[in-house]
Formats: structure tokens, sequence, C-alpha cells
């Protein structure tokens, strides 16, 4: 008998399988990873199925050395392979490249927070005042502290962005704001920046348009909670 | 390389999102079969043609599961011997027609209120267009052959062809039927083991199912999908496209569609909400647990022109 087939003939495996994939769920709870792949709105789902593989694989794992039966399907072997894998490999999107094939199309705000003063505001709700109240003078000179990732476009200079996700990474949606880069500066796709400095209007292709005018710029290391709803 | 990390990204969330409504969808059908006694079902549902699929599609209400959980109840329903129609009619319908995607769709459109019916209503007439269109094909053409065979055992000897039911007198009468009566319910351990086979099998369909859809995600500019979005026919085929892609469960859907609702014709927004629920890129691995591959094209197919008439038409009357 091939080490395959007395792998499959193993009563360890399911238990196994489902051990695994129940702590691969609870891990990525524990681990931070929830907040760089789902809103926030499914983790307490994740966890509970986790909590449920874990306990099925305990009670599976109770009953294993008097199970007798056939060989486990193949696929479940590959299952197992693919936890292991998410396991040791954790997720490393390129935010730019996620951006880079979405639209623009920014889901509207789950809640209603703009009316913060300018300074405590995030990129994802200044993109949504801008789009709500087009007109740019309104905003002119108000001051901004914000941060998110360089998200460079063939064609475009170079935005700050931030990702929206009502589901998962599946659905991310960018919210970017034009930046004028200080003279020199050449802002590194995928970097993480804080900026703080002021909203002014510029011509940007003959369109009176929002630019934020940088007075400092920050290198900062990737927020433990990248993505907004 | 970063795009292959970044497919590995959308994979990880793909997978990690849809698992906990696959594992509840496996232990709502295990309930249920532990609950009413395997082929107890069928009895009680009507095996007309036309009231099969509906009651199969209304039962989407009391069995909350989005289009990953509702695979196993699905299969649950025919392997217990239910009419095709109903088990057919839960599997295109529940997605949609359910509490919990019926308030999602409300919370992300209020203002569409012809949204809020044209959209269970399209699914329900989908569902039951399906549903006739597959009832068809005979059972060994279109039912997975493990599910084929767990069906026959709670189908009486009457409604197995000759030559499949592997014993019996050539011209001989044909045996009258015997229902089944009491069947032992399955002790808890069984149950257990049963489901636990069943989600690890189903598993395996998904994790390929999302490999798919993140590869294609990775590697296919969206942009080239929404760039028709104004063409009225267009609009409507780019927006098919991109719900078979993005695989995104139904009961998160129409916040994502919120996302490119202003960009696109009515209709495409509602071919986009109306075929995923129905086809997708993650659920072409799971559904081979109930169709044979010819039965899942023909789906395929019959369900996109359906969606696509269907978002022609609400373009013609602009709604």
């Amino acid at each position: 008998m091939s080490l395959l087939q007395r792998l499959r003939r193993s009563p360890w495996l399911t238990p196994l399988a489902l051990g695994l994939w129940g702590w691969l769920l609870l891990w990525s709870r524990l681990s931070g990873r929830l907040d760089l792949l789902l809103n926030a709105a499914f983790h307490a789902v994740v966890t509970v199925a986790g909590a449920v593989l874990m306990l099925l694989a305990l009670i599976q794992l109770r009953g294993a050395r008097r199970r007798r039966g056939g060989p486990v399907p193949l696929g479940v072997l590959l299952s197992l392979g693919v936890a292991l894998l998410m396991l040791a490999f954790p997720p490393a999107p390129s935010f730019s490249d996620l951006a880079a094939n979405r639209q623009d199309s920014l889901p509207e705000a789950p809640q209603l927070s703009f009316f913060l003063p300018p300074e405590q505001r995030t990129l994802t709700e200044w993109v949504r005042l801008l789009r709500s109240q087009p007109d740019p003078d309104l905003h002119a000179g108000d001051p901004l502290q914000i941060s998110g990732f360089v998200l460079a476009r063939p064609g475009e200079p170079a935005q700050l962005a931030r990702l929206t996700v009502r589901c998962c990474l599946a659905d991310a949606t960018p919210a970017g704001l034009p930046v004028d880069w200080p003279e020199g500066s050449d802002p590194v796709p995928d970097q993480w920046l804080e900026i703080k400095g002021t909203m002014t209007v510029q011509d940007r292709n003959g369109v009176p348009t929002n630019v934020v005018k940088p007075a400092s710029i920050k290198v900062i290391p990737r927020p433990e909670r990248p993505l907004e709803p | 390389m970063t795009r292959a990390s970044t497919a590995w990204a959308i994979f990880q969330g793909l997978l990690i999102e849809a698992l906990p409504f696959l594992l509840l969808g496996v232990a709502i059908a295990g309930i249920a079969r532990w609950l009413v006694p395997q082929s107890a079902w069928a009895r009680r549902l009507p095996r007309n043609a036309v009231l099969a699929p509906i009651v199969g599609a209304l039962l989407g209400f009391a069995l909350p599961a989005c289009e990953c959980g509702n695979v196993p109840v699905a299969r649950r329903l025919l392997a217990s011997g239910a009419p095709l129609g109903t088990g057919f009619g839960f599997l295109f319908a529940a997605p949609v027609l359910n509490p919990i995607v019926l308030a999602s769709t409300w919370a992300a459109f209020p203002d569409k209120t012809w949204l809020l019916w044209a959209r269970p209503l399209g699914a329900f007439l989908i569902a039951l267009a399906l549903s006739m269109l597959l009832g068809l094909l005979a059972e060994s053409r279109l039912l997975a052959p493990a599910l084929l065979e767990e069906r026959r055992l709670t189908q009486p000897l009457s409604r197995v062809g000759l030559l499949e039911r592997g014993s019996g007198l050539v011209g001989g009468s044909a045996p009258v039927p015997e229902r089944p009566t009491s069947v032992e319910r399955l002790r808890p351990g069984e149950l257990l083991g049963h489901s636990t086979r069943e989600f690890l099998n189903l598993l395996t369909l998904l994790v390929l199912g999302s490999a798919l859809a993140a590869v294609v995600q990775t590697w296919l500019p969206r942009s080239w999908l929404l760039a028709l979005g104004s063409a009225p026919t267009l609009s409507v085929i780019a927006l098919m496209l991109l719900a078979l892609v993005l695989s995104v469960c139904s009961s998160v859907d129409a916040f994502l569609a919120l996302g490119f609702a202003a960009q696109v014709t009515p209709g495409a927004l509602l071919a986009f909400l109306l075929l995923g629920p129905v086809v997708d890129l993650k659920l072409a691995g799971l559904f081979t647990v109930l169709l044979t591959p010819r039965a899942i094209g023909i789906t395929a197919v019959a369900a996109s022109l359906l969606v696509l008439l269907i978002g022609q038409w609400v373009n013609f009357l602009q709604l």
C-alpha cells in the first residue's frame, strides 16, 4: 500500500482537516488577518465557524480509533494542503494592484460622518464629502490630516488612496485624493503615508479640482485595519 | 509576483468569507435530515411541474442561506426524494428569496423601489424557468451520479427505469410501488459523520472555485467590463460577466452594486443582482455535487439568456 493510500485510510485525517480549517479561521481573527481580508461585519461569523469546526474536530477525534471506513477522498487531502499553505503564507496584497482593476465608484457611507471637523476626517470621508458637495471652493483652505497608500495609475499623477470593502477583498473599491506632491518627491506605489496639510483648489485638465497640499509627509507602516467600510 | 500575491489574498478573502456560509448550509441540511426522516419530505411536497418549483423557491424564506450554503440544502432535498422542481426551485431562487438578501437589497437601494420587487420577481421567474427546463432532461442525464444513486434509494421502484433497477423480471408486471414506511432516524454520531464528510467534499470544490475567481479577477481588468456600461445591451452583458467573475455572496452583492449603480443602465444593475446568485465561478465546483457537466452548461446558458432578456426588457421600459 502506497504512502498516499495509507494516508487516505488514516482515521486521523478527517479530524485533522477539520481542526486545521477551524484553527485557520480562529487564527485569522486572532492575528488580525481578517482585518486585511474582510469587512468587519463578517468577523464574528468567521470566528463562530472556526470554533464550530474545532469542536467538530474534537468530537471526530474521540471516535477516530474505532472508526473503520473507506479512504478519504483525495480532495480532502488537497483542502488540507491549502489550509497549511494559507497558514504558512499570509496574504500580502498590493493595494495598488487591487485598486488598478477597479472603478472609483465608492459606495455610500454606512453612516453620515462628514460633519466631523476637517482635520478629523479620514481620507474616505473626504472623498465622500467632495462627491456629495462638488463645489471645490467650499473646502479650500480646510486643514487635513489623512493617511493612505500611494496609488499610481498609468498616465495620471499618483494619488493618496484607501480601499473600501463591503464583503471581502474581491469587491475592494479605491477612494483616492489628488496630491500636489512637493518638488523632487517621488512617491513609491503601495507605500503608506500620513499627510498633514490643507485642501486647495487647482486647475487639473481645465477643471477646478480639490487637491491636497502637504505641509508634512511621513512614511507610516500599514495600519492594522487598512480597509474601510 | 505582486499580482500573484494579490490573487492569493483575494483567494483567501473569498474562501474565508464563504466558508461559514457553507458550514451553515451543511448544518441546515443535517438538521433537516435529522428532524424529518429520509423521504418524509417527498410525500408532502407537490409534484406538479409548476407548483413544485414554487414551493422550492418559497422554502428560501424558511431556510435562509446564500448561494454557497444552499447547495448542500438543495442536495439534501433531492437526495431525500423531493421533486426535482422543488430542489431546483430552491437552488436557484433561495439565494435571493430569503429575508437576509431582501433586507440587504432594501438597505442598499431604498430609493429604487422598482428594484425591491423586480429582483425577487426576476429570481422567482428564472428559478421557475430553469426548473421546468431541467425537468425535461432524464434524471440520469441531469443529476450527478452519486446524488442519483442516493436519490434512487428513496424512490418507489416504479419510478426507476427497468435498466436502472439492477434487478427484476423482463416481461413481468411491474412490482407494486412500495412507499418507504417508517425510516429510522439517523443516530447523532452517524449524522455528524455524514455532515462532516459532506462539508469537506464541498469545501474542496469551494477552494477550486475561489481559486478560479481570484485568478480571473486579478488578471482580467474590471475596467474593460465597466467601460461598456452605458450601452443598453452591452452594459447588461458586461455586468453579467462581472457577476460571474466577482463571485460575491448574494447577501452583500447589493452593497457592491451600489458602487457602480449610477454608471450603468437599470437593466444591467438588475442583471448583476440576478445572475450572480445563480451562476458564478465560485459555484462552478459546488454545482458538480448536484448536476452533470452537461446540466451545469445548460443551466449557465439558459440563466444567462433569461437574465439578458430581463435586463433588456427593464432597459426598454426605462424603469
